[in-house]
């Protein structure tokens, strides 16, 4: 930290004088011009610290990806060239593939899941007696991290589980299953997890789009006796759709960012049936000590994010 | 939909997301001795909640670590927080120049997924001895939360009226005066919703303290918990169930009592 901190120590002489004199003879034009030039010099003193720290930790590592992921880097012998290889072999990997399509399942549940049941609590609980505390349940696992909730979902979901023995217990032993072991059931066992726990950002992000909804064309609709799923459908849900996409882009990108949940539950296993590609990178490069291959894994899932992110990034860029 | 339909519907519906959670602590508190013999919805008669989380925190190291996050989100948040504020204050104050661009290298790292930084930190931090070490990760922590925070108050500094500021630099005030005097206590509740959310994203984390640390003196609470969870075979249920309860109740209250703030934050990020 100390090192960071000199320059923006070093700002204040330079600021100073400059706009001291500047500010008792306003009349001088040069000395606004001065002032002008030394705040924005010491500018660089405010910004660079930050800078630095993001380059160092954040920038390069990024950018030393995509170089290791054309080097058959394993962490100890000196990284190769090797072209394209890394990339190539995604075609032939089958856990990739697996992985991959993990990846998509993943994707697609999110996209129902979260969304849908953020929705519905949200316009459920909205201007609604009682909301607030019919909210809190859904709030409250957001709370905990993605850690806790793998511990908590492991819990109800392995073989002499929580689920298992409810199950048992109703007299419908017959549905009882190894939750966690058997591919893709553990997959969407884990997305029930993460819908546990994601549903509630929804639920509050929902809500602020549905307080910002402009009055009068609902009450113009129910003046004309629009009400439940009509009003819902051709009122509400158009008129919180800037929020749906945010909420969307969001969920998606979060989705393919999961990993604490999968890394807890199942560590991607058994036999990496239940690997995502979040998962995949870091077995691939920490575990397998393919540093190289696990590059361009990361350089995969960045290209998804990017692609994603962007649908929702470009409205919040362009506000702020 | 009639209200008591409504309310029917909204009652069973928390239920269900509550029950995991009711497992969860009732279990917790169950003695070694006493499982199979109940089901696991019955509460145990012996109430072992502490022994389990006493358990947790010593032989399986919880406690150590715990120390470790809170020196790490303490630290990482606020030094995050102040290289931000001085950033911000740079772009939208000082008007650096091509502030858009200086921006937007500050912001990219949050859209990125962690893994794309992984590989390259844990080799740099090998070759320069950070590797499982305080300062290292802290350091990270710092770096990483930087880029949100920067997001944050730039729009929050870009909503201060200039006139104050222009007023004190009549007056004769240096860049650095005006920044401490003016800008900071103007924005001390944005300043605090970015530190609380730093502050639980690094206590939270994961994944780096897997891949850059390795000790039970130096990773962090939630590599510990993961590694405890992978120890079950050796510790009860219980054990797990009790110091998950540990780490996450403090993040837990701390977001219940600042859920206004939350919100605002939420807001700061998504509205603007």
């Amino acid at each position: 930290m100390s090192r960071t901190e000199t320059p923006t120590a070093a700002s204040e002489p330079l600021a100073g004088p400059a706009a001291r004199r500047a500010g008792r003879r306003p009349g001088r034009w040069w000395h606004d011009i001065w002032a002008g030039r030394r705040r924005r010099f010491a500018a660089y003193g405010f910004v660079l610290p930050a800078a630095v720290m993001v380059f160092v930790f954040l920038i390069w590592p990024f950018l030393r990806t995509f170089t290791l992921s054309f080097t058959d880097a394993d962490g100890m012998a000196q990284p190769e060239f090797v072209g394209a290889a890394n990339y190539s072999r995604f075609f032939s990997d089958p856990v990739l593939a697996s992985s991959f399509g993990n990846t998509m399942i993943w994707l697609g549940a999110s996209l129902v899941l979260p969304v849908v049941i953020g929705f519905l609590v949200a316009w459920g609980t909205f201007q609604f007696t009682g909301g607030v505390l019919y909210r809190l349940p859904f709030i409250l696992p957001y709370a905990l991290s993605g850690t806790a909730v793998g511990v908590v979902w492991s819990f109800m979901l392995r073989s002499d589980g929580v689920t298992n023995e409810l199950l048992t217990a109703l007299g419908l032993e017959s549905l009882a299953r190894s939750w966690l072991l058997e591919p893709p059931l553990n997959t969407f066992g884990m997305i029930v997890a993460s819908t546990w726990q994601v549903v509630g950002i929804n639920v509050i992000l929902f809500l602020v789009g549905l307080q910002a909804m402009p009055r009068e064309p609902i009450e113009a609709a129910r003046v004309d006796g629009a009400h439940g799923w009509t009003l819902l459908r051709h009122i509400i849900i158009p008129l919180v759709r800037p929020m749906t996409i945010v909420v969307v882009g969001m969920t998606l990108v979060n989705s393919l960012k999961t990993f604490d949940i999968i890394w807890l539950m199942t560590q991607g296993g058994p036999y990496r049936s239940s690997e995502t590609l979040a998962v995949t990178m870091f077995r691939e490069a920490f575990l397998l000590f393919r540093h190289g291959y696990g590059a361009a894994i990361a350089v995969l899932l960045t290209i998804f994010v990017l692609i994603i992110a962007s649908t929702y990034l470009r409205r919040q860029l362009r506000n702020a | 939909m009639s209200r008591s339909l409504r309310h029917l519907l909204l009652f069973i519906a928390a239920l269900l997301w509550l029950g995991p959670l009711y497992f969860v602590v009732v279990n917790a508190g169950r003695p070694h001795g006493d499982w199979g013999d109940v089901p696991l919805w019955v509460p145990s008669s012996t109430f072992a909640l502490f022994s389990n989380l006493n358990e947790a925190w010593q032989s399986a190291g919880l406690g150590a670590s715990v120390a470790s996050s809170l020196f790490y989100a303490t630290l990482g948040g606020a030094a995050a927080v102040l290289l931000a504020a001085f950033a911000a204050f740079g772009v939208v104050v000082l008007r650096i120049r091509y502030g858009f661009a200086w921006f937007m290298f500050l912001y990219t790292g949050t859209v990125l997924p962690l893994q794309v930084f992984l590989t390259p930190l844990y080799e740099l931090f090998r070759a320069y001895g950070l590797y499982d070490r305080r300062t290292g990760l802290v350091l990270l922590y710092t770096a990483i939360a930087i880029p949100f925070a920067v997001f944050v108050l730039r729009n929050y500094f870009g909503a201060i009226s200039s006139e104050l500021r222009e007023a004190a630099e009549v007056d004769g005030a240096s860049a650095w005066r005006i920044f401490w005097q003016i800008y900071l206590p103007l924005s001390r509740s944005a300043l605090a919703t970015v530190f609380i959310f730093q502050f639980t994203w690094i206590w939270n984390d994961l994944l780096f303290g897997l891949t850059l640390s390795r000790s039970t003196e130096v990773r962090p609470i939630m590599t510990a918990l993961a590694s405890l969870q992978g120890s079950q075979a050796s510790t009860s249920v219980s054990v797990v169930l009790a110091g998950a309860i540990a780490v996450a109740l403090p993040m837990v209250l701390l977001f219940l009592a600042v859920q206004r703030l939350f919100a605002q934050g939420l807001n700061l990020q998504v509205e603007r």
